[in-house]
């Protein structure tokens, strides 16, 4: 059978809460890392705080409703973010948040390779019906990456988030289940 | 929409541990109840543990896991219990568990109303793809209620149960969506107006 956490580029991992805290206390330094994947304001936490949130999420084991990994690269075996996914399970659907912390990573078709990987678990071991995500308007590039593993936009909450006196639109993409079957059945032929 | 908690002769009642915990005793005396609910040779328990128990389980609900109490309609009136436990949430399978304590009640169409609010509540609640339950080889009156509410014979485990000196089989039943929104096609077109 197909090994569901790996892709092309990357491999899904679990990291332990010591290595999580380590690269996360790094990355929340990147603040333009920081303004691409939240709307909350950039502030720095000591890593022992972060390791405590990361052991206290490992503490309750595994739940059915949340899931998260880690990502390594296959070249270099490199650990270089992280992709959570938040389930309905009563709805069949899922949201997903990912982020590359190591920029020099960044566009260079890691973030598409991470979510196939994803939607391939959420779809075909899952076997959820919808998968939704959210990004904001002045991040092009994960715009053009989601929508190359075939999210749609399907909507907007317009002038939300308030950057350096500017107001940007949040946008909300997602992509059902048998849009992504379609895509499978393209790729194979 | 329709109150999917109530059926024709029951409803699905809040599961309340402190009443419950008092009943649980009661009706676990009656050793024919206990033999028809569990294969374990189960000792009754005290209120007091039973209170543990439920304050714990059943009425920490979570996703995986809905307990009910069964009242009747006419009076209002406790007669036994009902669970739902999802088993695996990628095949949207559920086990049900069901038992009347109150032996009045037996063999008067209570437990198939029961089985059918509960079956309602799966698949147009929870979203369930089937249901499971597991019945004994000499619990006709139990197979017969399943077999009534829609439930198919799917496997046995043969000769797993030993009681007073003979050996029986433990019955597996389930029932699909399909299956389910087929016997009640006026319940579905009612809950797609509704919707």
């Amino acid at each position: 059978m197909k090994d569901l956490f790996r892709g092309e580029l990357v491999r899904f991992t679990f990291e332990e809460p010591e290595a999580r805290a380590k690269a996360e206390a790094r990355w929340q330094r990147d603040t333009e890392f920081i303004r691409l994947a939240d709307s909350e304001p950039s502030r720095l936490t000591s890593e022992k705080k972060i390791k405590e949130w990361f052991d206290q999420q490992a503490d309750g084991g595994p739940k059915s409703e949340r899931v998260s990994f880690s990502i390594h690269t296959l070249e270099e075996d490199k650990y270089v973010g992280f992709l959570g996914l938040w389930i309905d399970l009563i709805h069949s659907e899922a949201w997903v948040g990912l982020g590359i912390g190591e920029r020099e990573f960044w566009s260079k078709g890691y973030g598409s390779d991470m979510m196939k990987l994803c939607q391939g678990y959420v779809f075909a071991e899952l076997g959820l019906q919808r998968l939704s995500l959210g990004l904001f308007e002045y991040n092009p590039r994960a715009l053009k990456s989601y929508e190359k593993c075939g999210f749609r936009l399907e909507g907007r909450t317009r002038k939300e988030v308030l950057r350096e006196g500017k107001r940007y639109d949040s946008l909300w993409m997602g992509i059902l289940r048998g849009e992504w079957l379609q895509m499978q059945n393209g790729v194979q032929k | 929409m329709k109150d999917i908690f109530t059926g024709k002769l029951v409803r699905l009642s809040a599961f309340d541990a402190e009443e419950m915990s008092k009943a649980f005793p009661r009706w676990f005396q009656n050793s024919e109840y206990v033999r028809l609910l569990n294969s374990s040779a189960r000792p009754m328990q005290s209120s007091k543990a039973a209170l543990k128990w439920m304050e714990k389980e059943a009425e920490e609900m979570s996703l995986e896991n809905y307990y009910f109490s069964i009242r009747t309609l006419a009076e209002d009136k406790l007669i036994g219990e009902i669970g739902l436990e999802v088993v695996n949430w990628p095949g949207r399978d559920a086990f049900v568990g069901l038992g009347i304590g109150e032996t009045d009640y037996w063999s008067k169409g209570y437990g198939t109303d029961v089985m059918n609010v509960l079956l309602r509540f799966a698949f147009t609640e929870v979203n369930l793809r089937r249901v499971t339950l597991t019945v004994f080889e000499y619990n006709p009156r139990a197979i017969r209620s399943y077999e009534k509410a829609g439930f198919r014979h799917e496997g046995r485990l043969r000769r797993l149960l030993n009681r007073e000196g003979g050996r029986w089989d433990e019955l597996f039943m389930g029932i699909l969506r399909y299956e389910w929104r087929e016997l009640n096609v006026p319940i579905v077109a009612e809950a797609a107006v509704g919707a």
